[in-house]
């Protein structure tokens, strides 16, 4: 307990070159590598993902080849993918709300002190591993799913809509995982932001059907569980859909958008 | 000191580390290094993970986190979870994250708050060190009997204002009262002498408190017209109470000390 500090050493006092945005990106990798809520948020995104979808469709496979079918069984092969996005927030809120709960955000911004530059890759990791987990989640669920489907002679090849639905849950996840860091860094509170992100999918993406005439058709289109679940969907089990590639831009814009406003506050408000 | 680090905007002015602004240089922890409070850290990961990310976010090398963790005694128990730590254990990681780059500025931030006597005097010895190795140690603390034995240089602020930046002995100088205590047979005519040498005297009970600042002047004024003396005492305040004294009016809360009759 009576140790003291060594002498300053010449090759770690000297200032280094300006960093770029590589030394934040692997902080904020260690970060979250090094903390458990990681694995269990990516762990319920291949449960969700993978599981349901094998689940359901092994429940209603015989159905699905039956006359009295009125779905597409392509509309159930990415079926876990309408509650993966739950987990895949909740990832992506906590990565920020996580620090700001604990005051670490204070430590990230001494030792990084542009702001953006946190933000950035943040979202950059949680958008990259969100991906790869999500699209891995598909062809998992596909893999689990589509032997009931063969057995019932109606298997599902992988290639057009079925192959863009894989990666398509990708990115999705992906984009909701930057939503996620962004919503995170408006309300800086794990309970708030989670409530938001849930809210919006989960509650009023589905309610907005209740709004009439044109103007909910609209409505119905542009929620962000629509405009970009349409893109983990093969089929999607709503009509009223834009085209995948169509709807992902406007999601796209969407969560950029969000991020945006997230990224001016962030840059305004105190720690 | 959030302001120091950009955490917080200054409502007006500006603060410079080594000249400039914070963040504008590459690797901030490298200049300057703070404890800011121990429950900076997120309490699911160990020790040992913390420091290794803000190693990496300035480009320190991962070598240098167990050269801080040993030197804050955290060894061996780099890998437990920080969120089981008592609260000394947390001071403690935090000296080592301040210490991780190797700055030249230590901003320490109620270093010895939750810190058993031992912990006290370790952060004593190692503040000590630190600016004595050429570094400048900047401490925040209400336990002003812990500055007393720390500071070289003392920032009194009171209500979001500077009331003293001055070095510690001139502040003690100027701001803590000293009294000579004088013990005599013959208070009486002590108190005249010095009277008539224009030396202010209270009595208090059978002393004498002599308000000057040179007990030898005193001493040898007595003994030149030959009182006897049993006593002769310079007594100083201590910072504790020379801080009281000056921040009287501008501290934000004061207690009620008795009621007015």
């Amino acid at each position: 307990m009576t140790a003291i500090a060594p002498a300053p050493d010449p090759t770690t006092s000297a200032p280094a070159s300006r960093p770029g945005l590589a030394p934040a990106l692997r902080a904020e990798w260690i970060k979250l590598t090094t903390v458990r809520s990681t694995w269990w948020t990516l762990f319920a995104v291949v449960l969700l993902g993978a599981g349901l979808t094998t689940l359901l469709v092994g429940l209603n496979a015989e159905w699905l080849a039956s006359p009295e079918a009125d779905e597409d069984p392509r509309a159930f092969i990415t079926w876990g993918m309408m509650l993966a996005p739950a987990a895949a927030v909740v990832l992506g809120s906590l990565v920020v709300t996580s620090e700001y709960g604990s005051g670490m955000i204070r430590s990230s911004f001494a030792a990084v002190p542009s702001r953006g530059r946190v933000m950035l890759a943040k979202s950059i990791l949680v958008a990259s591993l969100l991906f790869v987990v999500g699209t891995a989640s598909a062809l998992l669920g596909y893999a689990g799913a589509n032997p009931f489907l063969d057995a019932q002679g109606i298997g599902l090849p992988l290639e057009g809509d079925v192959l863009r639905a894989m990666y398509g849950s990708g990115l999705y996840l992906a984009g909701l995982g930057v939503l996620a860091v962004a919503v995170g860094f408006l309300v800086r509170h794990t309970a708030a932001a989670v409530s938001i992100l849930l809210g919006t999918l989960f509650v009023v993406g589905p309610m907005v059907l209740l709004v009439p005439g044109a103007f909910g058709d609209w409505l119905d289109k542009v929620m962000p569980s629509n405009s970009g679940g349409g893109m983990a969907a093969a089929v999607s089990f709503n009509p009223n859909l834009m085209e995948p590639w169509t709807g992902f831009a406007v999601f796209a814009a969407e969560v950029a958008a969000v991020a945006a406003v997230a990224a001016w506050s962030l840059r305004r408000r105190d720690a | 000191m959030r302001m120091i680090l950009g955490l917080d905007a200054p409502t007006a002015g500006s603060v410079t580390v080594n000249g400039r602004a914070y963040g504008t240089a590459g690797a901030p922890l490298r200049e300057i290094g703070a404890l800011l409070e121990a429950g900076a850290v997120h309490p699911g990961r160990s020790a040992r993970g913390h420091l290794r990310w803000m190693a990496a976010s300035n480009q320190i090398p991962a070598s240098r986190v167990d050269e801080v963790l040993d030197l804050v005694g955290l060894g061996e128990v780099a890998d437990r979870r920080v969120g089981k730590f008592s609260l000394g254990m947390g001071q403690r990681l935090g000296i080592a994250a301040a210490l991780l780059g190797d700055p030249g500025v230590v901003v320490l931030d109620e270093p010895v708050n939750g810190l058993d006597p031992e912990g006290i005097r370790w952060v004593r010895v190692l503040a000590r060190k630190l600016a004595d190795e050429g570094r400048t140690v900047f401490v925040s603390s209400h336990l002003m009997s812990e500055m007393a034995l720390m500071a070289d240089h003392l920032i009194v602020i009171g209500r979001g204002q500077i009331l003293a930046d001055t070095s510690m002995a001139d502040f003690m100088t100027h701001h803590a009262a000293s009294h000579v205590l004088v013990r005599t047979p013959q208070p009486d005519q002590v108190v005249r002498l010095l009277a008539d040498h224009g030396v202010e005297v209270t009595r208090a009970g059978d002393s004498l408190h002599v308000h000057a600042g040179d007990s030898a002047a005193v001493g040898e004024l007595v003994g030149a017209a030959g009182f006897t003396l049993h006593e002769l005492t310079l007594v100083r305040s201590s910072l504790e109470d020379a801080f009281m004294t000056l921040t009287a009016d501008a501290v934000e809360y004061h207690a009620t000390e008795g009621v007015a009759a």
